[in-house]
């Protein structure tokens, strides 16, 4: 009962969320200078027909009219074409305005729905990278507070905080890639490729879990229930492992939540360095190429997942911790 | 008959080094197996220690220096972890503080059958969780299949206690360490969790070290008890004649000092009746509006508060006394205007204190002060003693520098803090000093009528005594009125002239203090005063007023008498009709049918 009421009340606003998103990035594009359709048509196109272009395709009605259009597609499970991208592969965007007809671009849902897997492999392989990473060097850290595994992780963290993600991408790559030959590193033909950017990534994201966890941890061994439970004759590592982690892990879930924001916002520079096929590499692209109907099809889907991942860790968490109330 | 837990020569002290504090030292006693001993003594003076030292549960910087503890003749602190890890299935403990005690993300039931399944591997699953369903039953927690699921937060603290006796006895053991275990429970469920230890030890053969800081409370549960003061057992002797003639002098004066009840004169000298009204309740009610966890939206009304009528007049000691949730911190809050009631009045000096403003209010917020519960969280730490006392006068528009230190430093004076005090910091304070800046800080004002919500409750008997005569000192100088918020009703005996009993937001009884306690007219202070722990013979015998269980929730308060589902004496009528506050006499009132049903509505009227 409480979940289902849970589930009805959180969906409900990610429906609200995911279209203030949408209205707003809708918004900006329209309003942001450079118009799209010479873009598409080439420089050399005649203003007329490109006025022409715009009339049919509806880019001169209202802002309010083309969104309500829009969302009634989206609805539809169609997320419109993609200016620039043909159907059959590579970007175009040239000057011959045409011998591009309307018919023969990209549906901008196969687009995303070809990159976001390729991203979602990325994104579970970075996870366990740095969770791994992360909990052994943190929960290290807060079991034995201001003793060397506590330092250790505060050395750690603070060194991989202030490495820039495109330098460690490129050093990794010089080295592990060019020079070793130990891994693949640009572009993508198998598993392979998706572990150096993963590397990067959980770097990237390891300074923020660790610490949550170095704290979450050493401030549970202070609470009375694990000094009540020695005297209660339970063991200390059964203490750790099904009362001490158990309650840490619900400000790391909480994190994960929040970092997932940040996590694509690495994912965009990652995938652009190592030129992986991923919806980061599809977002520069898209914004490069001023292909509204690409970038506005790709604000949906990841507030979409945003607002599931969400509802998935509030969820976990209050199935945790049953005080939480979300 | 042989020792069964033996305690040699034990001393600890802070730390490792020679000059560490010590705190326990050299102390020695035994318990004998199916004994129950208690030992007491004033806040502080290593009781805790004592206890954790007993069970091999020291902590940094708790260090023991020498000495040691052995059961049934072996050493458990020569003991490897394991072989003291099992132990814990016969050595068992149970602490103050309920709350804390177990996670608080598992359900209590699993993780009760999580401990005895680590100390005693071979139970099976489903035998442990008959056995904790079984225990949980028999400290009557009430549907206890269904509880067996719930968590530590929805558990109240005297359940929580009860779940944690249930947690020490589980396993069947030989010795039971019980801590101050009724220090955070009210009276009446304090007296059932000492019934049920009792009972249950008996009942499983189980000896038991009881200890608490009130002697009183000693006194109920034990044959034996040891007076532990500074650090070393001062003296010991059978319970009945340790009451009766202490030898120790510590001993003596905290005979001497705990409060009595029915013997001798009422130390509270009567009032003349007609005295000026300086705050009149009517029919005040507060109902708060909390949101339903499970439904789709909703509210729950909380009826805190019910219709609450009574008169405080110039020079009262007025005690508001009843179990933890009966609605006493809200009346204070009603009271002192930090909220308004959603309905009746509240009258100061005439005037509805709802409708005051601007100068009128700040007039009225120096006329009542606060001095609260917590002594150490309210004071700020990183400010003087002297500023913050000067602060509340800022407040109110003093500014010259000169004025406001005179001003200060008199009141200061007057509540017994040194004037040097003054440039210092609060936090090398003593609790009582600490308290005494509380009052200072509610004093410099000059207020008419001062509100102790549980102020006396964090000190012991001793530092109670001097702040309770320094109230009372402060009260024939300055004409004061009181109004105390408390459950100790030893303490009400001792100064309060007047006393109203409440229960589920109403008052039960209203009655002057020789009244109430000589010829209550209601069953639940009968209750009240059978469950108080004393030296004395009780006027109430606990077999046949004392309560089971606690009160029901005030979010579903059930109709007819609010108070049928407990009250020994409940009658076919108490189901229906509800019982209002009846006339006695011109001065005392009770909400019970036994109460003569004979008067007209415009008798009952206001008290
Ligand atoms: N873990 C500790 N750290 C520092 N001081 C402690 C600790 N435990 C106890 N003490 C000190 O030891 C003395 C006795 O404490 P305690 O046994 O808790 O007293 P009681 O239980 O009688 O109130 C007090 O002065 C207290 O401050
Ligand atoms: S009215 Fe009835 S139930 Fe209520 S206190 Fe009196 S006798 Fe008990
Ligand atoms: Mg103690």
């Amino acid at each position: 009962m409480f979940t289902l009421n849970f589930l009805i009340r959180r969906l409900t606003q990610g429906v609200v969320i995911i279209g203030l998103v949408s209205l707003l990035i809708f918004t900006l594009l329209r309003v942001v200078p450079g118009d799209p359709v010479r873009l598409m048509a080439g420089g050399m196109a005649p203003e007329a027909l490109i006025e022409k272009i715009a009339k049919d395709m509806g880019l001169r009605d209202p802002i309010i009219v083309q969104f309500g259009r829009y969302m009634g597609s989206v609805l539809q499970g169609d997320l419109g074409q993609s200016f620039v991208r043909p159907a059959n592969g590579a970007a175009t965007g040239g000057a011959n305005f045409n011998d591009t007809t309307r018919g023969e671009r990209a549906k901008v849902l196969t687009l995303i729905l070809e990159a976001l897997p390729m991203t979602l492999q990325l994104a579970a392989v970075t996870l366990a990278i740095a969770l791994l990473f992360s909990a052994v060097v943190g929960i290290a850290g807060g079991l034995n507070p201001s003793g060397w595994p506590d330092k250790l992780a505060f050395y750690i963290s603070s060194v991989f905080i202030s490495l820039p993600n495109f330098w460690l991408g490129i050093v990794l790559t010089l080295l592990l890639s060019v020079k070793l030959g130990w891994l693949p590193a640009i572009g993508y033909h198998g598993f392979a490729y998706t572990i150096l950017p993963a590397v990067v990534l959980a770097v990237e994201m390891s300074p923020v879990l660790i610490r949550t966890l170095v704290g979450a941890v050493s401030s549970q061994m202070t609470e009375p229930y694990v000094s009540v439970g020695r005297v209660r004759g339970l063991g200390r590592t059964r203490i750790i492992a099904n009362h001490v982690m158990r309650n840490a892990s619900v400000p790391l879930l909480n994190l994960l939540g929040i970092q997932f924001s940040s996590l694509l916002g690495g994912v965009i520079i990652v995938e652009y360095i190592f030129d992986y096929p991923g919806l980061g590499l599809l977002t520069i692209n898209a914004v490069l190429q001023r292909d509204f109907p690409l970038i506005q099809g790709i604000a949906i889907v990841t507030s979409a997942i945003f607002v599931v991942i969400n509802i998935i860790v509030d969820l976990v968490a209050t199935t945790i911790d049953p005080r939480l109330d979300y | 008959m042989a020792a069964l837990l033996e305690l040699r020569n034990m001393t600890v002290a802070l730390g490792r080094s020679e000059t560490a504090k010590v705190i326990l030292d050299d102390v020695s006693f035994s318990l004998a197996p199916k004994e129950i001993v208690g030992v007491v003594g004033a806040s502080a003076s290593g009781k805790t220690v004592l206890s954790r030292a007993a069970v091999n549960w020291l902590e940094p910087p708790l260090t023991r220096r020498s000495g040691t503890v052995l059961f049934e003749g072996r050493d458990i602190y020569a003991m490897k972890e394991a072989d003291m890890r099992a132990l814990r299935q016969r050595v068992s403990y149970v602490g103050a503080n309920p709350m804390g005690a177990l996670d608080p993300t598992l359900p209590v039931g699993a993780q009760i059958v999580e401990k005895m399944r680590a100390v005693m591997p071979d139970v099976s699953r489903r035998q442990a969780e008959d056995r904790v369903i079984a225990l949980l039953d028999a400290v009557r927690i009430p549907s206890a299949r269904n509880r067996f699921h719930d968590y530590p937060s929805q558990f109240s603290g005297g359940m929580m206690q009860r779940a944690l006796i249930v947690d020490a006895l589980v396993t069947n053991p030989a010795v039971l360490v019980a801590d101050n275990v009724t220090q955070p429970l009210d009276v009446t469920v304090a007296a059932q969790v000492i019934r049920l230890i009792k009972e249950l030890t008996d009942q499983f053969d189980t000896a038991v070290l009881f200890i608490s800081s009130s002697l009183p409370m000693v006194r109920e549960a034990s044959s034996r008890t040891l007076v532990i003061d500074r650090g070393r057992i001062v003296e010991e002797q059978a319970t009945e004649a340790l009451v009766a003639s202490p030898i120790h002098p510590y001993t003596r004066e905290l005979v001497a000092q705990t409060p009595q009840i029915w013997r001798g004169a009422g130390a509270v000298p009567a009032l003349p009746a007609e005295r000026e009204v300086v705050l009149s309740l009517r029919d005040a009610s507060q109902t708060y509006r909390v949101k339903k966890r499970n439904g789709i939206g909703g509210v729950n009304l909380v009826r805190a508060v019910r219709n609450v009528t009574f008169d405080v007049r110039r020079g009262d000691s007025f005690a508001i006394v009843g179990e933890s949730g009966c609605g006493k911190s809200t009346l204070m809050r009603l009271l002192s205007r930090l909220e308004l009631p959603s309905a009746g009045q509240i009258l100061c000096e005439g005037k509805d204190i709802a409708t005051l403003r601007g100068r009128d209010l700040l007039a009225f917020r120096a006329r009542l002060q606060l001095v609260l519960q917590d002594p150490f969280g309210s004071l700020p730490p990183r400010t003087s003693i002297g500023r913050m006392l000067e602060e509340p006068l800022r407040t109110h528009g003093w500014r010259d520098k000169e004025k406001l230190r005179a001003r200060v430093l008199k009141v200061m004076l007057e509540v017994g803090l040194a004037a040097e005090l003054y440039n210092e910091l609060p936090l090398g304070l003593s609790a009582g000093q600490r308290q005494r800046v509380n009052v200072a800080r509610a004093l410099v004002l000059e207020p008419t009528i001062l509100i102790m919500d549980e102020t006396l409750s964090a000190l012991d008997q001793a530092e109670q005594f001097k702040l309770l005569d320094l109230f009372q000192a402060l009260q024939k100088e300055y004409n004061l009125t009181y109004i105390f918020i408390s459950h100790d009703l030893a303490m009400v005996r001792k100064v309060c002239n007047r006393v109203a009993v409440m229960y589920l937001g109403e008052v039960f009884e209203l009655a002057d203090n020789q009244r109430l306690f000589f010829d209550p007219g209601h069953p639940y202070t009968m209750a009240l005063l059978s469950a108080m722990p004393t030296l004395e013979e009780k006027r109430y015998k606990p077999e046949d007023c004392l309560l089971e269980g606690e009160p029901p929730s005030p979010l579903s308060i059930p109709a007819g008498c609010s108070f049928k589902s407990r009250c020994p004496r409940a009658m076919e009528i108490c189901n229906g009709e509800q019982p209002f506050l009846t006339v006695r006499d011109e001065q005392d009132f009770a909400a019970c049918h036994l109460v003569a049903r004979t008067m007209s509505p415009a008798e009952r009227a206001s008290p």
